[in-house]
């Protein structure tokens, strides 16, 4: 039986049973046609948050675009490096960053697991694709830090090496907004 | 006059748990049509592909008869059996058709610029691409003695051969440069890596030292950027020779050959 009371509920049950059938209607429709036409792609993002990325389209838009990766610097003094972990290489292939900073990595997998090892040190990051890893790193001497890959990820996976140079603070070229900081520049 | 009888359907009600949630959730859907992720113009994408199970369907799924019939307008510069007789011009026989495909839809895309190129490819529509690799893709790599072909070159010196063997077989651990096999076979392949097997050496040297230079930068997540950087210039001569003469028709044996 149908509740017949409330306050503003002046409807006959007929009338009603019609509201909740056509609502149900409405509610079948609705999901289906969302996932179709890719209404809900925003709105997952935002649920799924900010550790998730399509590892496929990495290269198209959003954080890890070839002119976004590399070495950034934060307003706080702390730097920022986004790197791509891909079969077989890391990329960039050599990171710039100063020594005795807070070092924020982000780092996502185009394709397999990976595990980016810095030797010398205890860091080791997995890297899975699909989402983003993250790690607070800090060098506190300058030099040259090897990193290899520690996970098995193909035929090409014993030469999958990069490296990390250390400067002195003074000596990490000041960046512009926007600029990120590489190797090369130094 | 007959008083008019209220519309019970949609008269003002109690609403139910349920219903509001598919209110807010309808609501939410209509927002989310008119949201869209900002994508940032001054990004540098090196190409448009993705290589989405669906791409790779699509790609995969030309007609290789029609591809034949359209090959036609190729002949002249890629060779009646796809491989060519300028050093300068790739061979398209055997070719990966992925690989084939990206390199049509980058010239289209104006993310890969070689002159004559770009131009062929605009008036390509994407059925045409994706036959056109089909095709190339099906043709035998054999040799053929009679025909006038560049490919395959005379062996290079044994020096020279042994330096690119390594970077073939092993790569170089100590740089960080993966061996070439993993991705361009033929021991492993990935998707959009051409097949160098039967490549020629001129047009290899040349993409070596365009990605080294950033003059072709349509690698994705620059793979072929960064490593092209990182080999010397008589590794990337001793590898155009390598493949140019034939030798990457086989994986790359334990040990260097005689």
């Amino acid at each position: 039986m149908a509740f017949r009371g409330g306050r503003y509920n002046h409807a006959p049950v007929k009338w009603r049973k019609l509201r909740t059938f056509l609502l149900t209607v409405l509610i079948l429709l609705l999901i289906p046609a969302t996932r179709f036409y890719q209404i809900d792609e925003p709105l997952l993002r935002w649920l799924r948050g900010k550790h998730q990325v399509d590892p496929l389209a990495l290269h198209v838009s959003g954080e890890f675009v070839e002119n976004n990766l590399g070495t950034e610097q934060n307003a706080d003094g702390s730097v920022t490096v986004r790197m791509i972990a891909q079969q077989y290489l890391f990329i960039p292939h050599c990171i710039l960053v100063p020594a005795g900073v807070p070092v924020h990595l982000r780092i996502t997998s185009a394709d397999a697991v990976h595990s980016l090892a810095f030797m010398s040190t205890d860091y080791n990051v997995k890297v899975s694709p699909g989402s983003i890893s993250e790690a607070e790193l800090q060098f506190p001497k300058a030099g040259e830090y090897k990193t290899a890959c520690r996970e098995f990820c193909g035929a090409g996976h014993y030469a999958m090496r990069s490296e990390v140079r250390v400067v002195p603070r003074d000596q990490f070229p000041a960046l512009r907004d926007g600029e990120r900081g590489n190797c090369a520049a130094q | 006059m007959p008083r008019s009888r209220p519309n019970y359907a949609f008269s003002r009600a109690r609403w139910s748990a349920a219903q509001l949630v598919v209110l807010t959730l309808l609501a939410l859907a209509v927002t989310a049509l008119f949201v869209r992720a900002a994508d940032n113009p001054s990004d540098h994408v090196p190409s448009f592909v993705e290589w989405t199970p669906e791409t790779i369907a699509q790609a995969s799924s030309g007609d290789p008869f029609r591809g034949m019939l359209l090959a036609r307008h190729c002949e002249h510069c890629h060779g009646t059996e796809g491989f060519s007789d300028k050093g300068s011009t790739p061979n398209l026989a055997a070719m990966d058709r992925l690989a084939l495909w990206k390199e049509l839809e980058d010239f289209r895309a104006h993310k890969r610029v070689a002159f004559p190129m770009n131009p062929i490819a605009e008036d390509l529509s994407h059925k045409d691409m994706v036959d056109l690799a089909a095709y190339y893709a099906k043709l035998p790599i054999f040799y053929d003695p009679e025909d006038k072909r560049v490919f395959p070159r005379p062996l290079p010196g044994l020096a020279q051969k042994n330096m690119a063997w390594r970077l073939v077989t092993f790569g170089d651990g100590e740089r960080g440069i993966p061996p070439c096999q993993a991705c361009h076979g033929p021991i492993a392949y990935r998707p959009g890596a051409p097949s160098l097997m039967t490549q020629n050496s001129d047009y290899l040297l040349a993409q070596l030292e365009a990605f080294a230079h950033r003059t072709r930068a349509n690698d994705i997540n620059e793979p072929m950027r960064t490593i092209a950087d990182l080999l010397t210039d008589e590794e990337r001569l001793a590898l155009a020779a390598y493949y140019g003469s034939g030798l990457g028709m086989q994986p790359g044996s334990s040990w260097p050959s005689k």
